[in-house]
């Protein structure tokens, strides 16, 4: 608890006790933590889990104090909850990813009602500045993972550079420029519910391809491009062989994949045969991870086609992107899904 | 657009073609290029790419409306959405 004569002083006080991402916050007074607190529908003790690195307790207070801070709007709060309990899940590795020196964060990739309802972006410049949700909802995260998680630049987050997604890193499919069905029913979840889907993730790697529609090879053309993406021997994916990868593929690229008849699960499966990389191309650039063997064994980057986390986002045209994950941990930093439960916020008495 | 722009400021009739996708765009460069009232029309998206057969079909079915706006006897899409 702090006390300041102000704002401009309490300000002052969080970005000088390491509390701010060093942007400036919104100074969480009591009312308005309060106020996100009650918009979450749980009690303010409720502990979620123990946070990595440092083990905080993610009470439901804390997530309110560091989304105030964030930005975030009351209806908000169920994102922000569920992006907690998701990270929070062992197969995330959470406290593990924390401390890597790799530059990775959690991609939050958002579906369902909840999309339209808090309105977040996943169209043109999703990843981007202006989109008020998008900010929130990650900025949120980030703080939490900051200030209960305890990650420090330099002393428990380790990692060496970083990337502007470790600010923030949330987008929604755009579900309905999608040749697809959602991205959470390819996870057993009905397109009703509102999930997020997170990975933890670098900055995204831009793929390029031009459409020809005369040319019967186009589809595979965009294919290769995408592959040779995942496998880039500079990833983590290629030299560990393995972990999830993430694929943003604009509305016009996975409309020529569509028109192809493929479907999600087609590209998945075809990316995951064609991302791959022999021995000897990955020993000629590293000599650390890859285990010994014939230098003509063929080594994907992607072990199963369901760790191709491949959804509908961005302005329609000749950029999609490929985001490469840390692939490492116990669990090799799993992609995890949490429910929104926006059934469970209270009705809002301000509203 | 700022193609249509340059030619219209020499005094020749112009009209900027924008996709879809591009509408809202057409519309920020026509005024900060100091041309918001530039005549435009609305194409699909996308053009490029969609192969030979579709892009005649887009060209067939945007000429006479380029011709008729050029030439003042009809209205451009976006004097058409403004009036919306």
């Amino acid at each position: 608890m702090f006390n300041a004569v102000n704002e401009a002083e309490a300000l002052e006080l969080l970005h000088q006790s390491g509390c701010t991402d060093g942007l400036p916050v919104v100074i969480p007074t009591r009312d308005r933590v309060d106020r996100l607190v009650l918009a979450s529908g749980l009690d303010s003790d409720v502990d979620l889990g123990a946070m990595g690195p440092g083990g905080g307790a993610a009470t439901v207070e804390k997530l309110a104090i560091n989304a105030v801070m964030a930005g975030c709007l009351p209806d908000q709060m169920a994102v922000v909850l569920a992006a907690v309990r998701a990270i929070l899940q062992p197969a995330f590795d959470l406290g593990e990813m924390q401390s890597t020196t790799h530059s990775t964060a959690p991609l939050m990739i958002v579906n369902g009602p909840v999309v339209g309802h808090c309105d977040i972006a996943g169209g043109f410049g999703a990843l981007g500045p202006g989109h008020r949700a998008n900010a929130s909802i990650g900025r949120a995260v980030r703080l939490c993972m900051m200030n209960i998680g305890g990650a420090r630049p330099g002393v428990s987050d380790m990692a060496l550079l970083g990337h502007p997604g470790k600010f923030s890193f949330c987008l929604a499919e755009d579900e309905m420029s999608s040749p697809w069905e959602p991205l959470a029913t390819a996870y057993g979840y009905s397109s009703d519910e509102s999930v997020v889907t997170i990975l933890g993730a670098e900055a995204p790697h831009s793929v390029v391809f031009t459409n020809d529609a005369d040319d019967k090879d186009s589809p595979q053309r965009l294919l290769r491009a995408l592959a040779v993406a995942i496998a880039n021997t500079g990833s983590n994916n290629a030299n560990l062989s393995g972990g999830a990868t993430a694929i943003a593929l604009n509305p016009e690229h996975a409309q020529v994949l569509a028109d192809a008849g493929m479907s999600r699960s087609d590209v998945q499966a075809e990316l995951q045969r064609m991302a791959v990389n022999t021995r000897g191309q990955i020993r000629s650039f590293n000599t650390g991870f890859i285990a010994a063997g014939d230098d003509n064994d063929l080594i994907p980057a992607v072990r199963r086609p369901t760790d191709i986390v491949l959804f509908v986002a961005g302005g329609a045209g000749l950029y999609s992107a490929v985001f490469p994950s840390w692939a490492a941990g116990t669990h090799r930093n799993s992609v995890v899904h949490e429910i929104v439960a926006t059934d469970a916020t209270c009705e809002l008495p301000w509203k | 657009m700022r193609d249509g722009i340059e030619v219209a400021r020499r005094g020749i009739a112009a009209v900027a073609l924008v996709t879809e996708q591009f509408w809202l765009q057409g519309d920020s460069v026509a005024t900060s290029a100091g041309m918001p009232d530039i005549p435009r029309l609305r194409l699909p998206h996308p053009v490029a790419g969609s192969g030979h057969d579709a892009m005649e079909r887009v060209a067939q079915g945007i000429a006479a409306r380029i011709v008729a706006v050029l030439s003042g006897s009809a209205a451009p899409d976006n004097e058409l959405t403004s009036a919306v």
